[in-house]
């Protein structure tokens, strides 16, 4: 199968300490949190601009979970791991499209996402069901064109399952802790115990001008 | 269960990753990282990271003999690297005793403290230890890390918390582990944030803070840490390792110096520091001690100090003790230095103390300046991401109170032209 690609204009991501404890309970069996300190994982927020997809421009966000990667004797070594258990869309196609492409669990209403750039910053207003759930700013660093391998978990009643993403772009990554999130009280922020999600990224990306490239799907042995 | 293109991708430049990246990994064998790791490390030693591990072939005073980690040679380096804030672990009256105690209990203690570990010399170097810490009692530990990870899992239990500066110390870290209690990290030195953490825990609370902290050389702001966690009912634990015999006016350390030594609940400290030997201890009241010495399970379960090794420490901590002049030869050294590196445009970051980073805050170049240091004669050691966040990379020296002016200066001539050079300050 071909490789899947997706032209972004900007990701901005945050790395949020969060308790483990939650991390656990919406991460499935068999797959642990990374943690940061002792007790603290981490909450990955992201909100992509993609302006070139099979399924034209949308805006999506993730919710996910830092994870162990998969580890290969001969494979290259990813970047990072995440388990997104919580993905949004801005149009139908888009969501039906990560569906049956890549098993990811939606959200299941179109959202709405309003970036707003500041100075040197970016900002995400991310509206479900009519009202603000989630603002996300990121600041920007030293920009560097970099090649990143990630990989991410998926599992759904089908199985489990692991997609090899290389970012290809323009990045930016810190950890100056000049970013913010706020989580409203919105049942889009159900999984998260606001109040213990530390505001402040301990890491921050801006990822911009770049392309997402998807191995085909793997499916992973129950 | 190979992916396409991220089989046939070229292996990427040592520079895309680092230690972090090789501690996690998914599958089913534990070995599973030590390929990855190897092919990496193959590359990243030769380009910086060389620079850790170098051997010594003398005493750590001013002047070292250094190996080089890449062309094997030795070279003859000024020391701007290790402890020894005092310079005390090569005096001939340290030496000496270290000597008499050879001759007289052979090489080391033989066994636990608690069974046949404990000699006179152990006694009476925490007698010693205990009145010049002005408490009533002392209990010995092997190393520094081994105090910290025994005292706290002597103390605490699952169900209670304990609240960490997030730039503890992995000895702290690793006590509150063994503790398994809830850990709870609040944002260096920041009061608020103590506050907020605080609030609304239940149960029996342990905040713990460094006098020191050893990466950025920023003291505690102990005072308004120390009135937020009395107001919610905390216990308090400093960790004078790189501030013991240097700081307030007996030398006792930070709790002194802000007049708050009673309000601390439990001190800890290190030898290898200020006293540039080995070995930690916990000062406070007796039935403490006590406690600690039945439950603190890495000194209980570890062979005592060598009596050689404490037979020196005696002799070091009654130089530190008698010999206030250190001291205040050290700070008058850290005022030096701090002035000629503001003079030279040199960025120390928050650094008050004797423990200096000179900041580089460029991941990609700091062993390239590193080793254009060391090869102008000076010893020093680079650190990056992940012990310090990414893009504050820096060089960290510690001064010492035997360092004369001339070897300071050069220290500051040596580092501002390598900065210089690369462009890193004006």
């Amino acid at each position: 199968m071909p490789l899947t690609r997706y032209g972004y204009r900007n990701a901005i991501n945050g790395f949020f300490e969060f308790p483990s404890e939650n991390a656990r309970r919406i991460l499935p069996r068999g797959i642990e949190p990374v943690e940061v300190h002792h007790g603290m994982s981490v909450f990955a927020a992201t909100v992509f601009d993609f302006h070139e997809s099979e399924v034209g421009e949308y805006g999506e966000v993730v919710y996910a979970v830092l994870v162990p990667p998969y580890v290969e004797e001969d494979g290259r070594l990813a970047k990072g791991a995440f388990f997104p258990w919580q993905v949004a869309t801005t149009t139908g196609a888009a969501r039906e499209h990560a569906i049956e492409r890549w098993h990811l669990p939606h959200w299941m209403e179109d959202v709405r996402v309003d970036f707003e750039p500041g100075e040197s910053s970016l900002t995400a207003r991310v509206h479900a069901e009519g009202s603000v759930a989630m603002e996300l700013t990121i600041t920007d660093h030293s920009w560097n064109p970099v090649s990143h391998l990630y990989q991410s978990f998926q599992q759904d009643e089908g199985g489990r399952y692991l997609a090899n993403i290389i970012f290809e772009g323009e990045q930016s990554e810190h950890e100056e802790e000049t970013g913010r999130i706020t989580l409203h009280d919105h049942v889009f922020n159900k999984d998260v115990v606001i109040s213990e999600v530390y505001r402040a990224p301990f890491r921050e990306m801006w990822m911009r001008d770049g392309i997402q490239l998807f191995d085909p799907l793997l499916r992973l042995e129950p | 269960m190979k992916a396409a293109h991220t089989n046939e991708a070229e292996k990427p430049a040592f520079t895309e990753y680092d230690y972090s990246n090789f501690y996690y990994g998914a599958g089913d064998d534990p070995l599973n990282l030590l390929k990855p790791f190897e092919s990496w490390y193959r590359d990243a030693r030769p380009n910086g990271y060389y620079l850790y591990m170098e051997a010594l072939a003398s005493a750590p005073t001013t002047r070292v003999r250094v190996r080089d980690g890449k062309t094997g040679e030795w070279r003859d380096l000024i020391n701007m690297a290790s402890y020894n804030y005092l310079g005390i672990s090569y005096r001939p009256e340290v030496k000496r005793a270290a000597h008499e105690a050879l001759d007289r209990y052979g090489l080391g203690a033989s066994g636990s403290p608690i069974l046949s570990g404990t000699f006179d010399v152990h006694e009476e170097l925490a007698g010693e230890l205990a009145r010049f810490k002005d408490k009533e009692a002392c209990l010995l530990f092997p190393t520094g890390y081994s105090a910290n990870v025994g005292f706290i899992s002597s103390l605490m239990r699952s169900g209670d918390t304990i609240l960490l500066d997030q730039y503890s110390h992995a000895s702290i870290v690793d006590g509150a582990i063994l503790a398994k209690s809830k850990t709870v990290f609040f944002r260096h030195n920041n009061p608020l944030d103590l506050e907020r953490k605080l609030s609304g825990v239940k149960g029996k609370k342990l905040v713990v803070v460094e006098g020191v902290y050893s990466m950025d050389g920023d003291v505690c702001a102990l005072p308004e840490i120390v009135e937020v966690a009395k107001r919610h009912g905390a216990r308090i634990l400093i960790d004078e390792a790189h501030s013991t015999f240097l700081f307030g006016p007996n030398g006792r350390g930070v709790a002194e110096h802000f007049g708050l030594d009673k309000e601390v609940d439990f001190h800890l400290g290190t030898f290898s520091k200020s006293l540039g030997g080995q070995g930690g201890f916990v000062c406070g009241a007796k039935d403490l001690v006590d406690y600690s010495n039945a439950f603190a399970r890495s000194r209980f379960f570890s062979c005592n100090l060598s009596p050689v090794l404490t037979a020196g420490l005696l002799a070091g901590l009654r130089i530190a003790r008698d010999e206030p002049e250190l001291r205040a030869k050290l700070w008058s050294n850290v005022a030096f230095l701090r002035r000629r590196f503001a003079e030279e445009g040199i960025d120390i970051g928050k650094s008050t103390s004797q423990v200096m980073p000179v900041m580089v805050n460029n991941d990609s170049k700091v062993f390239a300046v590193a080793e254009k240091i060391q090869q102008r004669g000076l010893f020093l050691n680079p650190v990056t991401y992940p012990a310090v966040p990414k893009h504050r990379s820096r060089l960290r020296i510690s001064v010492s109170a035997a360092h004369s002016e001339q070897e300071l200066e050069s220290a500051v001539q040596t580092i501002g032209g390598v900065l210089r050079e690369e462009g890193i300050c004006r």
